[in-house]
């Protein structure tokens, strides 16, 4: 059997059997799914801190505060703490007009220090027991303390993130990016906090105890993907992320596909950074079963890259192949080719692999829509579109390995 | 945890029985692509027979046009040469075992024997009945022997779809073709691959469709020739 047909049945085999398992975790734990537990408002609230660094961020800042100020929440336990990272616009004035809102914090710096420095000043201002790390773009639902608060009950949990919620798509592009966040974001990060394996604590909104942030060192600030390197630390000192299905964050999506490109680039470079600087998790029997999880996604995505790579070359070759062929024949396509011609006895045994693995995809996506409770027609674009992430996003790893390898500087912005 | 660990497990199985499935049903497509090609090529064979039959029949009964009329039949099974044959080809790139999968050889054995009966007869038929089918006799070897054997091929196939009444091409593999192949091979003298022999004259060597509508042009008048 040719080394290559193999390869693709070993890549086939890993990446089904993890798109299994987590089908499995999700239907099997659907009715937890949107179980979670509910405030005591009869006994003592602690007291909240929500940090929003900001920079450049003068067109979203006031919807966010705007969003904050409707936090259902006692005011005298909550406060918002706006930290300007240097912007260059008119954040610092926006956010200016908001010094009437009595629990509103504004530190004003001048200089660029990037994100986690700032969201580090911030928690070193904040009283809250419990820290909430906000984007500037992003914009909370009212309920989202009190129904994020109550998991820090077990003593374990350090953190807790919610669904994130791509703002108003418009776009083609932006609908598909809807369903990745629902799957992606939302479900899957649900799925693993049932095997205590939460990779990342999502940049939009995630809550933490304070005391554990202390204690760790808060975030890194010499990670360009700081969310996901804490969660990383979080389960080294094995503590539990839990995960919130029942509230939400809006945030906004880069509009351009270059503006993906970008984001993409830094948060895969970020990935891989994280993944190598925290290798030693990997099958350690501490670390559970995010012990094993981290290099088996690891695995699945590099095996998947290399069978990206190797087919697109084998792909074009064939395409070359055939438009050469094509050239003895004055490029006669249409004479060429007839719907007689349509064989379904041609059909090759890696279309079928191929196939099924898009309809493995593609199933995730429809039950992950359906199980969050949304309409499937109004998904219906996103979800025909979800499997094409793979494609693209192959490319943008391909970009991240490099620049992780040539050690090319991946600026948060 | 227990129900945690099952999931890993249940997901092992229901992946494992998906490969199966896959792999089954890939085992059964070439099955039923060995069949289907294993009955047109029968077809070809039993096709033949029943028009030996008939030229027997018109031989003792010493008419002429009645020879005519089953050989003029049997140009039906002419047109589906070609396709037969490059299904051959097409289902043999499918098959895992590719070129070293002894069913496929046998059936092309078989398919090229076939072709050379139906060749010698349309020559009997043009001698005899004045039918006006040009013939093109075209030979190639597996593609990392001869690099222009596809090429060459896609563009009988292209010329064989528009002029598929005019024209009879009976494609003979140099490589597993069999002994019958071998014969006409060394008859033909013949050392260079791809390589057509059009009305006894042989055209080795990569043409294009431009090309070889001019030479087909120079045998007969053909409907791209005006």
């Amino acid at each position: 059997m040719a080394i290559y047909t193999i390869f693709v049945y070993v890549v086939w085999f890993v990446a089904i059997y993890f798109t299994i398992v987590l089908l499995l975790l999700i239907l099997s734990n659907r009715k937890q799914l949107y179980d979670s537990p509910v405030l005591d408002e009869s006994k003592p609230l602690p007291k909240v801190s929500i940090v929003v660094p900001a920079y450049n961020e003068e067109k979203k800042i006031a919807e966010s505060i705007e969003s904050l100020k409707t936090v259902d929440y006692p005011q005298e336990l909550l406060e918002i703490i706006v930290v300007n990272d240097g912007s260059t616009d008119r954040t610092a004035e926006v956010v200016s007009r908001y010094k009437g809102v009595p629990n509103l914090i504004f530190i004003d710096n001048k200089d660029n220090k990037g994100k986690a420095a700032r969201l580090n000043q911030g928690i070193s201002r904040a009283r809250g027991e419990f820290v909430a790390c906000m984007d500037a773009d992003s914009q909370v639902q009212p309920d989202i303390i009190k129904k994020t608060v109550p998991y820090f009950r077990d003593p374990k949990t350090s953190a807790v993130t919610v669904t994130v919620k791509v703002n108003n798509p418009k776009g083609f592009m932006e609908k598909v990016i809807e369903i990745e966040y629902i799957i992606g974001l939302s479900l899957f990060l649900k799925a693993l906090s049932f095997l205590n394996s939460v990779h990342v604590t999502p940049g939009p909104f995630s809550i933490y105890r304070k005391s554990v942030l202390k204690k760790i060192g808060g975030f890194d600030e010499t990670s360009i993907t700081e969310d996901l390197e804490i969660a990383h630390r979080l389960q080294r000192y094995d503590y539990k992320i839990a995960s919130c299905l029942t509230t939400y964050v809006r945030t906004i999506i880069p509009e351009s596909m270059r503006g993906l490109y970008r984001q993409r680039r830094r948060w895969y470079s970020g990935a891989l950074i994280t993944f190598w600087q925290y290798r030693d998790m990997a099958f350690r029997k501490k670390a559970g079963v995010f012990g094993v999880f981290l290099p088996y996604i690891y695995t699945v995505m590099v095996l998947g890259l290399i069978l990206f790579l190797s087919s697109s070359y084998l792909g074009l070759t064939d395409m070359f192949h055939n438009l050469s062929l094509y050239a003895h024949t004055n490029f006669n396509f249409f004479e060429h080719f007839s719907l007689k011609d349509i064989d379904p006895l041609s059909v090759s045994v890696f279309g079928v692999f191929g196939l099924s693995s898009i309809v493995s995809v593609f199933l995730l996506a429809f039950i992950g829509v359906k199980l969050t409770g949304q309409k499937i027609r109004s998904k219906a674009k996103g979800l025909m579109g979800f499997w094409l992430l793979f494609f693209i996003y192959q490319v943008f790893w391909i970009s991240a390995f490099f620049n992780v390898l040539f050690r090319r500087e991946v600026k948060w912005r | 945890m227990a129900v945690k660990k099952r999931i890993f497990g249940y997901a092992a199985i229901l992946t494992l029985v998906l490969f199966i499935l896959i792999y089954s049903f890939n085992v059964i497509l070439d099955q039923k692509r060995e069949e289907s090609l294993l009955d047109r090529v029968d077809d070809l064979f039993s096709d033949y027979e029943e028009l030996q039959a008939i030229l027997l029949l018109s031989d003792v009964a010493q008419d002429e046009k009645m020879t005519c009329l089953a050989l003029e039949s049997s140009l039906v099974y002419l047109n589906r040469i070609w396709e037969t044959g490059r299904k051959i080809d097409t289902y043999q790139s499918l098959n895992e075992e590719f070129l070293n999968d002894p069913a496929y050889a046998k059936m092309k054995q078989k398919f090229n024997r076939g072709e050379i009966m139906y060749f010698s007869m349309l020559k009997k038929l043009k001698d005899e009945c004045n039918v006006d089918k040009t013939v093109i006799q075209y030979f190639y070897k597996r593609p990392e022997e001869c690099g222009n054997c596809d090429a060459q091929s896609f563009v009988l196939t292209d010329i064989n779809k528009e002029l598929n009444e005019e024209l009879t091409i009976f494609a003979f593999d140099a490589n597993i073709g069999g002994p019958a192949v071998g014969l006409l091979t060394t008859y033909y003298n013949m050392t260079e691959y791809p390589c057509m022999v059009i009305e006894e004259d042989m055209y080795c060597g990569l043409h294009n469709k431009d090309q070889l509508i001019g030479i087909l042009c120079r045998y007969g008048n053909l409907s791209v020739c005006s």
